[in-house]
């Protein structure tokens, strides 16, 4: 349906869609389970975007990246700084989440609308240039957790597109959430790697008090804070949890609930990731050193050290999290296209009516897929890179974020209190800082204006 | 299992469960550009500046990294 033609009714009795039945079934559920004062049941309806905006990010370059860490550094510093970086993210996505369920609009046509075509653009040629990066990415994590098996590229990309495929087949958005969701919850698999290496408790314990600081130079240390910080906040979370919560369609009477679902996420998030982060420590003393995705080999290095079933738990965790990964930021691009088009952008639409939405969401992940199919492509540079363009811009879709979500005239009585904009403001300027560094380092490595690290 | 009346804090109209400006003829509407004051419209032209700059850099760094 054109802008256009769905406009118009408004003007007298409204013409309902097959989106709007579809929304309404949803919504019937909600407010029988509200009126019958059904606390859990409430809760149970009404998670969803949070969640899967955090586990989301706890893709596999991200676990793998922790996993690392640890191998390289210890669990020392890190486990402590994953919760706070998992907290400011939560600020961040209520934030997101708020003005999708007040405005009931995604972030790319309000900042469109609002602020004019140059910057909805801009967010998502750029979420879509990063996405398409990052997906790359993820397509290698499932195939390094796939070799652990035996299994190739070819198995790789067939799981990721059926998978993209076989949730986008049910028309709705309520199905497509709950078996991403499903998956979703697997990312507990790094927790159990965790369990299963036996961790030293009291070294865990000891640990909280950021101690002790990695080694290197301080330069070293500025990188590994804001990549870290870089891969807790990306802008497709901040597009894809405002959209997905007005495809569920949140109200601001969902809002409270909306803050248990992100809330809940961020501490999944920040458990299942120290979860990797004390696996990979499992390594230090065992020829660790490796790095990123070089360490094509970490679930075979963690078979060998720690035994087979922590292996097998991270090689199923890496899989899981790229699995779960491609279908979310494969959605946050398809809501991004659809809404700076001005067509059709959800999952309660079906195919023929929203031909860009579902082309967009099979059309990027079938260009990484193939990516990764390519001979010779240079994969590593691809997936190291993929942080620096997602966290560079960062702070330019976060500045947009601060603003909806304290504009009066959109938000009304929803929008940031002074004390929530004051907090917001200390983590759009720590994360953009932190992340521009990032970006601007490795800019000056280039042009060997400083040294690597 | 019978649907009792929908009931929302706001107590705002629905239109079968869902609220007016909640109806995709709604949501297709679109909102007023914001009214921005001199401090804003010179902090988004700050942010414009940024992005070129950074994204340059960005660019670059890629492009060298690939080769």
């Amino acid at each position: 349906m054109s802008a256009r033609e769905a406009a118009s009714p408004l003007l007298g009795q409204p013409r309902l869609t097959d989106e709007d039945n579809a929304r309404s079934l949803d919504r019937s559920r909600v407010h029988q389970a509200r009126g019958q004062h059904r606390r859990w049941r409430l809760l149970w309806l009404l998670v969803g975007p949070g969640i899967l905006a955090m586990l989301g990010e706890n893709d596999g370059p991200s676990m793998i990246a922790y996993a690392s860490d640890g191998a390289q550094y210890g669990i020392g510093f890190f486990v402590p700084l994953i919760p706070i970086l998992f907290m400011m993210a939560f600020v961040v996505q209520e934030m997101c989440m708020r003005v999708g369920a007040v405005t009931h609009r995604g972030y790319g046509e309000l900042v469109l609308q609002r602020y004019g075509r140059l910057w909805g653009w801009f967010g998502a040629g750029d979420l879509t240039l990063t996405n398409l990066i990052t997906l790359i990415a993820e397509f290698v994590a499932i195939r390094v957790g796939l070799a652990y098996f035996h299994l190739g590229a070819g198995v790789a990309v067939a799981l990721g597109l059926a998978l993209v495929l076989f949730t986008l087949s049910g028309g709705r958005y309520w199905r497509w959430e709950r078996t991403v969701l499903g998956l979703a919850l697997f990312n507990g698999l790094f927790l159990l790697a965790a369990i299963l290496v036996k961790p030293d408790l009291g070294a865990l314990a000891s640990s909280l008090s950021f101690t002790p600081l990695p080694q290197g130079s301080l330069n070293t240390l500025l990188l590994l804070l804001a990549s870290t910080i870089g891969a807790t906040v990306t802008p497709w979370m901040i597009f894809f949890q405002q959209s997905a919560s007005a495809d569920k369609g949140m109200t601001p009477a969902d809002v409270g609930h909306g803050r248990y679902d992100t809330g809940l996420g961020a501490v999944m998030a920040a458990v299942f990731g120290i979860g990797a982060l004390v696996a990979g420590a499992a390594l230090m003393h065992h020829g660790g050193g490796i790095q990123g995705f070089a360490g094509a080999g970490f679930p075979a290095a963690l078979s060998r050290v720690s035994g087979g079933a922590v292996g097998t738990a991270f090689a199923l965790g890496l899989i899981e999290a790229g699995a779960v990964a491609i279908l979310t930021i494969s959605a946050s691009t398809a809501y991004a296209a659809g809404e700076c088009i001005g067509v059709s952008h959800s999952f309660n639409t079906s195919p023929r009516n929203a031909a860009v939405f579902y082309a967009a969401n099979v059309g990027v992940a079938v260009i990484a897929a193939v990516v990764i199919l390519i001979p010779g492509a240079p994969l590593l540079s691809i997936a190291l890179n993929a942080n620096v363009l997602a966290t560079v811009l960062l702070p330019v879709s976060l500045v947009f974020v601060l603003m909806l979500a304290s504009d009066r005239e959109l938000m009304g009585r929803w929008a940031n209190r002074r004390s929530t904009n004051a907090l917001g403001v200390l983590v759009v300027v720590f994360v953009g800082l932190c992340g521009s560094a990032y970006g601007i380092d490795s800019f000056l490595q280039s042009v060997h204006v400083i040294g690597g690290p | 299992m019978s649907d009792p009346a929908p009931r929302d804090e706001d107590d705002e109209e629905l239109i079968m469960h869902l609220q007016r400006d909640q109806l995709v003829a709604a949501t297709f509407l679109p909102v007023a550009p914001a009214q921005l004051d001199r401090r804003a419209l010179l902090g988004l032209w700050a942010l414009r500046v940024f992005a070129v700059v950074v994204s340059a850099m960005v660019i670059y760094t890629f492009i060298v990294r690939l080769h």
